[in-house]
């Protein structure tokens, strides 16, 4: 295949560049290979603004019907390849047709991008924000170009954050009221509760704290709920006696987390719970989930 | 709840298999540690830490091996800690490295850490003492498990033992006060006892004695807190009052375990300083009936009286404080709650209090008889309606309750003004309350006490009432007839302690006693009434030749009354040489008192009982030898008496059994009519008329000896003989001439010399130095020189 | 070089209730090799207390003494010395010298040891010595008024006896010491 692939090579080169590429965040993003690598990072609102940079291969000209950029956000769903959602979508035309004989540079610009989604990789669903150049022929396919960057937003401190407090257990063998100080947490939050033990009739071993996260992805009858234990953190070793109350401290900065998000474009939504398990000493668990908001505060 | 089956049925063997495992894993990962510490790699070396610390979240090891277990990750954790503070210089801020070690997901690690951590916090000073503390405090709830938690506690105590914001630490102040220090050690403590409690409540019950076993190898570690609190400077007498007692003791009180009420109670007892408990002594004491009823709680206030007992001792300054909080009112209250509180408390126990609180008061308050009796009021409350005590223990303790005052005292005079002492001494059984008797009889005499009163001797007899008298509580058995004598002569000696110099109130003491010992039937008669006689006796002597005066309650006359019913009463018993003998004994008194009359009746009864009731041979040898130098001695009778009684005298000799006993009494009667004193009976002729009737006998028996048996007995009774006549010769008796002794010599050596006498060195020996006393006489200068030179030898 | 303690006339229980506390303090067991008491103990445990202080106790028997197995006299022998023990209520009149030596002729014996007068006595004569250790509690006596309470040690040593008398004055003890050699020739 690699003489065909030479034969297809584009007869020049692509690059997307950043003005502000030097001086801009970057967000260490898990590559699909596994590999971490950086990646400039934006929020909503912000213009994104550069230059395509179009470099015939020495010897080579380019023939065009035109040359333009756009600006994406897409919603890709694993289930359901191939099938992108764009929820955003900006052009702007950069060249008329012609040819491009020398090197050639674009400035383009899409100020004030209205951006509302956070990059997200998920299990079953991404959502990305993508610069696509494309250089149309009429008798050779177009040539496209992408450049990935990362989209985080922030969220202003809640004006409400309730603490959870409930009380649950199983008649005449457990009962504990738990309280979680906050029901809304930043991404470096600390998680601050107790377990107040009201009444203990089974033997337990442990007890532990696990934060999920539930991703759901389709709709109706369609709907993929994956859903991964993130962290297991073990709050209490042995068997608390009535009236024992168990403090909770959970730094959530160590775990890879990302904001809540609630029914993106009606395509996805990531949720996360707070776990309470109980386990006993012949290793049943006993388990209250409880969803907590998770936001990205500056 | 139950443990895993492997657990509870763990072998030695398996128990030093899993110790073995388990340092392996330790030292094994201790190395990586190391080897990170080296690095300077914090994050491997909060790894392999806490993979180190996971070690110990083995439910296997007993107390005892999870101990050795600890002190392996102990040592290594320290030196976590030295490059924890390394590490703060490197730039590090303590309250990262806090934050860090807190992403540890098991939590036993987590905590060690946290609390290894925290101490180079304090020590840094980045953060308040007081806060990191209660953060410390705080977050080790979460380990629930008793044992594993009463270690990471008892680590945590550890580390923080010299971090405490006490007045003069480096960390007051800014870190915090003594407040916090006491706070957060109380809380510890706290958390600390309830693990322990709860280590009783899990497991099998079968186990129940092992667990109990176990639970008491870990209790220092519980009592420690306790220890650091009294350690702290700050801990003045108003915290401790106000803050640090009163939370001990809710803890100490709600946990309502026996193991840990007792042991906790004596912690207390036993670290905080005298006069802190001294202070809150009420506060102390309202706890002991509140705990649960089968703690020994007599052991527990007893050493808490023993430590106050000693701090009196220690200096008299002190001992007014002890009055101005009426401790004694205070602890005598709470014995009373106590055993209220404790129905099913054994009576040993509530005796054991009693006992406690009679040693305090023998400390403190020696003056105070009326605690005393107080005391023996409650404890006669106790036993109220119980009868005799049959319970052993119980009866020790009532005796060492009886005993520990007679021992202070040293007194028993005192002891009789304790109302309620014969009351409690009633509860004793027979056998005990006879022992308890001879307890006070022996005190008496080896204090010298004497009573004094006929009061007190009614009062003490009371209280001696089972040795004197047949009791109700009297064994069906036959009483050990050694035992009795023993008692009773107790008793009898007992008499000589009952004195008093002024006579009429001696003389009631006398009747007193009599009437007491009349009680107690004569086989005790026999032994208690001699002593009386002697005792009247003595009276007599002081009042002799003093003029009687009219309206004094004594005189002679009566005592010599008392004395002839006394004697009377004994010869009743019967016991007639007893009671002869002391009929002579009156009767010489009565002669030195000038009572012929009386003088004469004693003899009279001496006769009547000599002729009626002694009829052994031996016994009338030696009655008729004291009969006779009794008379000897008397000087009061008119001639007429005198007549009368020495002829009955030499009448009785000469009736004697055996002619040995009548020859040597009949000469012995010669003496009844010589009396050397100045103004004596000088009768010559009676005097030789004896010597010649015992020289008849001695004749007499010599003619039987031969009859009989064919040969002369020894001539001992004529060297006797010789002996009386040279001694009348020699106080110039007139009828006594050297012929009659030149005779007799003669006849003795004839006999000596006769083929028909046994021989007999004996005698030889006597005659020889009979010999040799005349010829000592002879050579003698003066008027008896002068006439032993008529006789020959 | 041995001693000899002479003490009788107790009278417990009937005339006195013990011995004085500082006679009892002074004589500890072990130092006397001989005890010899002429009687009137009376009672067992005296003479238990008499053993507790030295193995061989001679008693004779005084007329009060519970135990008969007591003799009359008693003779014994220690070292060079013949030594006698009697009572003295046989001997009439009481206390009398002159009928003591006597009895110490009858007896033949260097020392006769007697009692029952309470008053302590040693007196020597050309046929021995006779001693009366008077009454170790000074008991109560229609013979002497007053009785201190008294008893003797006598140290035997070779021909010579050192008499040393013990006797409680107004709670004091006094020490008197009276010397005694054997007379060499004897038939």
């Amino acid at each position: 295949m690699n003489y065909l692939i030479g034969a297809f090579k584009p007869p020049c080169t692509v690059t997307v560049e950043f003005n502000d590429a030097e001086t801009r965040k970057q967000a260490n993003i898990k590559k699909e290979n596994g590999q971490m690598a950086p990646v400039p990072l934006f929020q909503s609102q912000e213009s994104v603004v550069g230059e395509v940079r179009i470099e015939p291969l020495p010897g080579k000209k380019v023939e065009h019907m035109g040359v333009k950029i756009e600006l994406l956000g897409q919603i890709e769903l694993y289930f359901d390849r191939g099938s992108f959602y764009d929820f955003t979508s900006l052009v702007r035309e950069l060249d008329v047709p012609g040819e491009i004989v020398d090197r050639k540079i674009y400035p383009f610009e899409f100020s004030t991008v209205e951006m509302p989604y956070e990059s997200y990789n998920g299990v079953n669903v991404r959502l990305r924000y993508i610069l696509k150049v494309t250089i149309s022929r009429s008798y050779a396919t177009n040539i496209v170009e992408y450049k990935d960057f990362w989209v985080r937003n922030f969220s202003p401190p809640p004006e409400i954050n309730n603490s959870i407090k409930m009380e649950v257990g199983i008649e005449d063998c457990l009962h504990i009221e738990f309280e979680y100080s906050k029901s809304k947490y930043h991404l470096k939050d600390v998680i601050i509760g107790k377990i107040y033990f009201l009444l203990v009739r089974i033997k337990i071993k442990h007890m532990e704290l696990e934060i999920r996260r539930r991703e759901s992805t389709g709709s109706g009858p369609n709907t993929y709920n994956e859903t991964e234990t993130l962290a297991k953190y073990e709050i209490m070793d042995g068997a608390p006696v009535r009236g024992e109350s168990i403090p909770i401290r959970l730094f959530l900065s160590p775990y890879d987390l990302t904001p809540t998000y609630r029914n993106i474009n009606n395509k996805f939504s990531v949720k996360y719970y707070l776990n309470l398990v109980l386990v006993d000493e012949e290793d049943r668990r006993y388990f209250k989930q409880q969803e907590i908001t998770m936001l990205r505060i500056d | 709840m139950q443990q895993p089956a492997q657990e509870v049925m763990s072998t030695a063997e398996e128990q030093e298999k899993w110790l073995a495992d388990a340092v392996a894993l330790v030292q094994h990962n201790a190395f990586f540690m190391h080897r990170a510490l080296d690095a300077n790699n914090l994050r491997d070396a909060l790894k392999y830490s806490a993979q180190m610390l996971s070690e110990l979240r083995t439910s296997k090891l007993s107390p005892q091996k999870y101990y050795e277990l600890y002190m392996r990750t102990f040592d290594e954790l320290r030196m976590l800690e030295v490059f924890f503070k390394e590490e703060s210089k490197r730039g590090r801020t303590n309250a990262d490295l806090y934050e860090l070690v807190q992403h540890a997901g098991n939590i036993l690690p987590r905590l060690y850490l946290l609390c290894t951590v925290g101490s180079v916090y304090i020590k840094s000073k980045e953060a308040p003492a007081k806060d990191v503390l209660k953060d410390l405090v705080e977050m080790s709830r979460g380990v629930q498990h008793p044992i594993r938690g009463l270690f990471l506690r008892s680590y945590l105590s550890q580390i923080s033992r010299d971090k405490l914001p006490d007045v003069g630490s480096e960390f007051e102040g800014e870190g915090g006060n003594v407040m916090d220090a006491v706070e957060f050690v109380l809380q510890n403590f706290t958390e600390m006892n309830k693990l322990w409690v709860r280590m009783q409540h899990q497991g099998p019950a079968r186990e129940k004695e092992k667990r109990e076993k176990e639970r008491s190898e870990l209790r220092e570690l519980v009592g420690k807190n306790l220890h650091v609190l009294s350690q702290l400077e700050g801990v003045d007498l108003e915290m401790y009052k106000e803050v640090v007692l009163p939370r001990v003791l809710e803890q100490v009180v709600n946990c309502k375990d026996e193991l840990a009420q007792y042991y906790l109670m004596d912690c207390i007892i036993q670290v905080f300083p005298d006069d802190f408990h001294l202070q809150t002594l009420e506060t102390l004491l309202a706890a002991c009936p509140q705990l649960q009823s089968t703690v020994d709680i007599k052991t527990v206030m007893s050493q808490l009286m023993e430590r106050l007992s000693n701090y009196a001792a220690s200096s008299p300054e002190v001992l007014p404080e002890f009055l101005q909080v009426e401790a004694f009112t205070k602890l005598s209250n709470a014995v009373v709650k106590v055993i209220e509180a404790q129905p099913d408390m054994p009576l040993v126990g509530a005796v054991s209090l009693h006992v406690a609180l009679l040693t305090f008061i023998l400390r403190v308050h020696i003056d105070r008889l009326d605690y005393v009796d107080q005391v023996l009021g409650g404890c006669v409350k106790k036993l109220e309606g119980k009868g005799k005590v049959k319970d052993n223990k119980a009866t020790k303790q009532l005796v060492a309750l009886l005993t520990a005052p007679l021992e202070k005292y040293n007194d028993v005079v005192t002891m009789l003004k304790l109302a309620n002492y014969s009351k409690v001494m009633a509860h004793l059984d027979y056998e005990t309350n006879k022992v308890m008797a001879t307890v006070i009889i022996q005190s008496i005499m080896k204090n010298g006490t004497y009573i004094t009163t006929a009061d007190k001797v009614d009062a003490l007899f009371e209280l001696l009432r089972e040795l004197i008298k047949d009791g109700e509580g009297l064994p069906a058995e036959e009483v050990d007839e050694e035992d009795f004598k023993e008692e009773q002569n107790l008793v009898a000696r007992l008499v000589h302690m009952l004195v008093n110099p002024d006579p009429d109130e001696m003389f009631k003491i006398l009747t007193t006693a009599r009437k007491h010992f009349r009680q107690g039937g004569p086989r005790r008669l026999e032994y208690t009434l001699a002593p009386l006689v002697f005792s009247a006796s003595k009276l007599v002597r002081s009042l002799q030749g003093r003029e009687a005066s009219e309206d004094s309650p004594v005189s002679l006359e009566k005592i010599f009354q008392f004395l002839h019913k006394t004697v009377e009463d004994l010869s009743m018993v019967p016991a007639p040489e007893l009671a002869l003998r002391l009929y002579l004994q009156c009767a010489e008194a009565a002669s030195d008192c000038n009572m012929e009359p009386v003088a004469y009746e004693f003899f009279t009864q001496a006769f009547v009982i000599y002729e009626e009731e002694i009829a052994d041979s031996k016994a009338q040898v030696t009655a008729i030898h004291l009969i006779i130098g009794t008379l000897q001695r008397t000087q009061v009778f008119g001639v007429e008496n005198r007549d009368t009684l020495t002829h009955k005298a030499t009448g009785y000799s000469a009736k004697l059994l055996k002619k040995p006993d009548q020859c040597r009494a009949v000469f012995a009667c010669s003496h009844l009519f010589w009396v050397d004193d100045e103004g004596g009976v000088k009768d010559g002729e009676r005097v030789l008329l004896c010597l010649k009737r015992a020289l008849r006998i001695a004749n007499a028996a010599q003619q039987m000896s031969s009859a009989t048996r064919g040969s002369n007995g020894p001539i001992t009774l004529f060297v006797e003989i010789l002996n009386k006549y040279l001694y009348y010769y020699e106080k110039g008796n007139p009828q006594v001439t050297s012929n009659v002794i030149q005779g007799l010599l003669e006849l003795i050596q004839t006999e000596m010399q006769s083929e028909n006498t046994v021989q007999d060195p004996g005698v030889d020996a006597f005659f020889a130095s009979t010999i040799r006393y005349i010829q000592y006489q002879k050579l003698k200068t003066d008027e008896v020189g002068e006439r032993y030179a008529a006789i020959q030898t | 070089m041995v001693l000899v303690l002479a003490m009788g006339d107790m009278h417990i229980p009937h005339r006195a209730a013990d011995l004085p506390a500082k006679f009892k303090s002074m004589l500890v067991p072990g130092k006397i090799q001989h005890i010899l008491s002429p009687g009137n103990l009376c009672i067992k445990e005296v003479h238990d207390y008499l053993k507790s202080l030295c193995a061989d106790v001679h008693v004779a028997r005084g007329e009060y003494d519970d135990d008969p197995r007591y003799p009359e006299t008693k003779l014994l022998t220690i070292g060079a010395f013949k030594l006698g023990i009697c009572h003295g209520h046989q001997v009439v009149p009481w206390g009398d010298l002159d009928s003591l030596t006597m009895l110490q002729r009858q007896l033949d014996v260097d020392i006769l040891i007697t009692g029952h007068t309470h008053q302590f006595k040693a007196y020597k004569h050309e046929g021995g010595v006779i001693i009366n250790p008077g009454s170790a509690t000074g008991a109560y006596s229609s013979i002497t008024y007053d009785v201190n309470p008294s008893f003797v040690l006598m140290d035997i040593d070779g021909l010579r006896v050192v008499v040393y008398v013990y006797e409680l004055v107004d709670g004091e003890v006094k020490v008197d010491k009276i010397d005694f050699k054997k007379p060499h020739q004897r038939t």
